[in-house]
């Protein structure tokens, strides 16, 4: 009996260990795990790709990619339990704005040294925006580098070109001011009962286009205070309230997509990411407009995300040099021809590359390398704590948008509500 | 009874696996000694250093445990005493499961589910095998029982089905798994733990039957038995539940965030959570927040004659969170166990179709919520969403029929901040009806139907028997109704998690859960989101043993 029992013991085991992972890799190669944060399959399958072509060309690193969730997907959570568990990626993504708490914590490498010794590393190669912020030190005289950026990104307004036509408007281009801007989402609004002149999600990039083009900023020029209480945060608001008080706008909390996908949605704030959705599922004539300028002058977001390495990684040398890899040209040129992203890359190698992505499509891609050049850049806040204050701002700013709060009491009062979230009131 | 246990061999030695035992024991209790003190005196790996001392000492008392459980089966087997016999069983047999569960890791078999769901996935046609194999053999069982016929289509079905596996195996990398597997046998370690495997199982198996021995009953049998049996549980709640839950709670107690040792701060988390602070103003205009202490953010105000009180609090996000909570709770439970207990009535009777009935109206339960609620967003869209449009038809329909003029303002169900927790409470409701329907209807089948014919004699009418016969008979379904309402509402995540298109999400629909879950994963403050998740769990332990106390004295007997 009991030997019967070790048998079938050893016969399940080894039937479980059938299934064992494959060890391809030779052991004597350094072993590097990456990930992104990618939006959908195509995207996983064009970073694969250039995992895989990086592999090939790098004699004794094997790389494997490992393609994290999506947006909301769990990936943020999945990369914290890995890093507090020590399993994390060697090099993995954050967005722009989580690259400060990840530096405070330690959680991410100063590859500062490793970039010096790098001969061929130009750090003017890439736009100044982000690169500031990953070079922003924790402490005073220190030098550091905290990773380079994967893609930049900026919004546009997507237009429908036939409520355009059937209102009788000028399609929205270069140089329009907000006087047009509300004329086309009123025009268009009134083209019939279920159509709305304009839409914009609920995040904090959107309000913030409105702020920014009234002149206001969410900090002070140093980073370390809030910078919205003053009069142009009041114009800029009342001037977003203004839409949805009047009915012209998808209201504020709604997602806007799907209807103007639908066709009822005369403009719609979004960026480049939102490009290859809008080819694929958008069944009226439509195309890109530069954002409409305010009382502010023109103006734009510069989204963008960092590759960084691994604080506990085994093998920091060759961890610098894939990230270098992964921002080539080369490599940030096949990920922008997905139609998705805008190399991360300021030259203009890297803009004629973005500028022919999506021949077909006929979308104005000059739109976004314009927007770029007049973006206030996505700020990792060294100088406080950022969800914590986004929370702050986006509840009042609710309140704002739908009616329950005047823009002059916001920005009366905010700056004293997210005051303790500000390293300075410690 | 002593008849039963004359089976004991007082007169004889003891057998040989009995001073194997011991033997194997004593190094068990040495190896647990061993690994206390290193745990007590050095910094093993990593991820232990990251959690703390604290947390190395608790493990290193843990490792203890074994340790005295092997020390007392060192005697009890040798004083032939039962106890000593069951601390070696179950110290062998958690041995064997733990020490098989590493040699597995070393294997590397757990990082393999992956790969081998893809190479079952990416091969998924060779499935169709067993169902040819399947179908020839249903077709063969319904020959002639002892035509050869019948067994030749019996041995290709099973012959297909061994080909098919074979494939699957081999197309799925088997033998690329097993090589890796040998392979694994290249470090002294795995050769290590597979000998401690293969050592515990034995020993745990040769004591096991050693029953007669040591004057085991039937009663004793089935006791360990049915032990073994849930103990598969008992091993997964110690590990994945018991653990992270005692962690938790310590790290409630720190400063914890990634990347960093956490250091004790006492009852600080629990203070800055649950702080307030009461402040008049004298001029009801002035700004609340230059009243408050720094640090405190104005939650409410009320007055009280000309004197404006305004409530301040550390973490108001909480408060709001908690209050939201609790409104979702006590609109969720009516919404759902009242509509449910009216369902399950109507189903209850005997209603030609009433089957397809309850299936459909269980199906949200099933459903996953992330898809229903997407469905949801599009119902609430305030222009274009069916709600708003059904409504408006209505108010059109009644002004038409009555020359009315009402005008109905299209409600923003998932904008206005008044009402987005209703909404949300909606969703959860419309999930949670067809499960309780099926709780309800569950209780009244259980209800004699003898009761409703007496009362029909006694003169009762419908009304009457289902407020004096039905309503009485469901407490204890009502009850059970009631509870898991309140638990799964007090836990509620998914649903505004999925509804809201905003982020963050904002504070009308931010609950106890969506507010830790950001503290945890958005701020990185594992200790202060433990500290939040531990005072939801010290809310619903106290409202379910309310409850159980509302239960047993009666107020649930209508």
């Amino acid at each position: 009996m009991s030997k019967r029992l070790l048998v079938a013991a050893l016969v399940l085991v080894m039937a479980i260990a059938a299934f064992a992972v494959p060890m391809t890799a030779a052991q004597e190669e350094v072993q590097l795990v990456w990930r992104t944060r990618p939006d959908n399959q195509a995207e996983i399958d064009v970073y694969t790709a250039a995992s895989q072509q990086i592999d090939e060309a790098w004699d004794g690193v094997s790389l494997t990619y490992s393609p994290g969730g999506q947006e909301g997907a769990g990936y943020q959570d999945v990369l914290i339990a890995e890093l507090e568990a020590g399993t994390a990626p060697d090099v993995f993504w954050i967005p722009g704005t989580d690259v400060a708490r990840f530096a405070e914590l330690g959680l991410i490498l100063n590859l500062h040294d490793l970039a010096s010794a790098d001969p061929e590393f130009n750090a003017d190669d890439f736009y100044p925006g982000p690169m500031g912020f990953l070079t922003t030190p924790l402490e005073e005289g220190q030098e550091v580098l905290w990773g380079l950026p994967r893609d930049a990104s900026a919004f546009a307004i997507y237009y429908n070109a036939d409520l355009f036509d059937e209102a009788g408007l000028d399609y929205p281009a270069a140089g329009w001011t907000w006087d047009d801007f509300f004329t086309a989402a009123e025009e268009i609004t009134n083209l019939g009962e279920e159509v709305k002149g304009f839409g914009m999600n609920a995040w904090w990039a959107n309000w913030g286009y409105w702020i920014n083009a009234a002149g206001s900023r969410f900090f002070t020029e140093d980073y370390k205070a809030c910078g919205l209480n003053n009069d142009a945060t009041v114009v800029g608001l009342e001037a977003a309230r203004s839409l949805f008080a009047n009915g012209w706008a998808v209201p504020w909390g709604e997602d806007s997509e799907p209807p103007f996908l639908a066709g009822n949605v005369g403009m719609f704030m979004n960026g480049r990411w939102a490009t290859p959705g809008t080819i694929a599922n958008a069944d009226f004539n439509w195309n890109v407009a530069p954002l409409p300028e305010g009382p502010g002058g023109p103006t734009n977001w510069l989204f963008w995300g960092a590759y960084v390495v691994n604080a506990n990684t085994a093998h920091p040398e060759e961890a610098w040099e894939l990230i270098t890899r992964l921002t080539s040209a080369e490599i940030q040129g096949q990920i922008a021809s997905l139609g998705a992203n805008i190399p991360s890359r300021a030259n203009q190698e890297a803009i004629d590359l973005f500028l022919a992505t999506l021949p077909d499509s006929g979308v104005n891609n000059q739109v976004f390398t314009d927007g770029l050049q007049v973006a206030v850049t996505e700020a990792p806040l060294f100088f406080g704590d950022w969800p914590a204050i986004d929370a702050e701002y986006a509840n009042q700013v609710n309140l704002v948008l739908n009616g329950e709060l005047s823009a002059q009491e916001f920005a009366d009062t905010i700056c004293d509500r997210v005051a303790p979230f500000f390293d300075s009131a410690q | 009874m002593a008849t039963v246990v004359t089976t004991r061999k007082q007169g004889q030695g003891l057998p040989k696996i009995i001073y194997i035992s011991a033997a194997w024991n004593i190094i068990i209790m040495l190896g647990s000694f061993a690994l206390s003190y290193i745990l007590f005196t050095q910094e093993p790996n990593k991820q232990l250093k990251d959690l703390g001392d604290n947390v190395r000492y608790f493990l290193a008392l843990i490792a203890l445990i074994p340790a005295a459980a092997a020390m007392y089966s060192v005697y009890g087997l040798l004083a032939r005493r039962p106890g000593g016999r069951y601390a070696s069983m179950a110290l062998n047999y958690v041995g064997a499961v733990l020490s098989c569960l590493y040699l597995l890791h070393l294997w590397g078999v757990f990082i393999a589910f992956d790969d081998a769901g893809k190479a079952l996935f990416e091969n998924s046609f060779l499935l169709w095998g067993f169902v040819i194999a399947y179908a020839v053999y249903w077709l063969a069982g319904r020959l002639p029982e002892y035509s050869p016929s019948r067994r030749y289509l019996e041995m290709f079905a099973i012959g297909v089905a061994m080909l098919a596996l074979i494939a699957l195996l081999l197309l799925g990398g088997a033998v690329e798994g097993v090589w890796n597997v040998i392979s694994t046998y290249g470090e002294l370690q795995t050769w290590a733990v597979t000998i401690v495997v293969i050592i515990f199982a034995f020993v745990g198996y040769q004591i096991l039957n050693q029953g007669d021995f040591f004057g085991e009953t039937p009663d004793q049998r089935t006791s360990w038995q049915g032990w073994l049996m849930v103990s598969p549980n008992i091993i997964g709640f110690m590990l994945f539940f018991a653990g992270p839950l005692l962690l938790s709670f310590y790290l409630s107690f720190t400063d914890s965030e990634p990347g960093s040792i956490p250091d004790v701060i006492g009852f600080k988390n629990y203070g800055d959570i649950l702080s307030l602070e009461f402040k008049t103003l004298d001029d009801p205009e002035a700004n609340p927040q230059r009243a408050l202490s720094f640090g405190y953010i104005p939650l409410d105000d009320f007055k009280i004659g000309n004197t404006r009180v305004v409530i301040g609090a550390k973490d108001v996000l909480f408060w709001k969170s908690l209050r939201n909570t609790i409104v979702f709770c006590m609109m969720l439970v009516p919404l759902s166990s009242i509509p449910a207990l009216l369902l399950a009535v109507i189903m209850n009777s005997k209603i030609p179709g009433m089957k397809f009935f309850r299936a459909a109206y269980f199906l949200p339960s099933v459903a996953a919520v992330v898809g229903t609620a997407l469905i949801w967003r599009w119902l609430y869209a305030s222009d274009i969403g069916y709600i708003n449009y059904a409504i408006t038809e209505f108010v059109n329909g009644i002004n038409s029929i009555f020359g009315t003029q009402i005008e109905y303002q299209k409600t923003q169900w998932l904008t206005d901040q008044g009402i987005l927790l209703f909404s949300i409470v909606l969703l959860a409701a419309w999930q949670a009806v067809g499960f309780n329907t099926v709780l309800f209807l569950a209780g009244l089948q259980g209800i004699p139907t003898t009761l409703y014919e007496a009362s029909f004699v006694d003169g009762a009418n419908r009304v009457q028997q289902f407020r004096h016969v039905t309503l009485p008979l469901l407490a204890p379904t009502t009850f059970y109704v009631i509870v898991t309402t309140v638990i799964t509402g007090l836990q509620v995540f998914n649903e505004p998690y999925a509804l809201i298109s905003s982020r963050p999400i904002p504070d009308a629909a931010t609950t106890s859960v969506i507010y830790l879950y950001n503290r945890g994963f958005f701020r990185f403050e594992f200790g202060y989101a433990s500290a939040v998740a531990w005072l939801l769990f010290a809310l619903i332990f106290v409202v379910t043993i309310a409850q159980f106390r509302l239960q047993r004295s009666g107020s649930y007997d209508v």
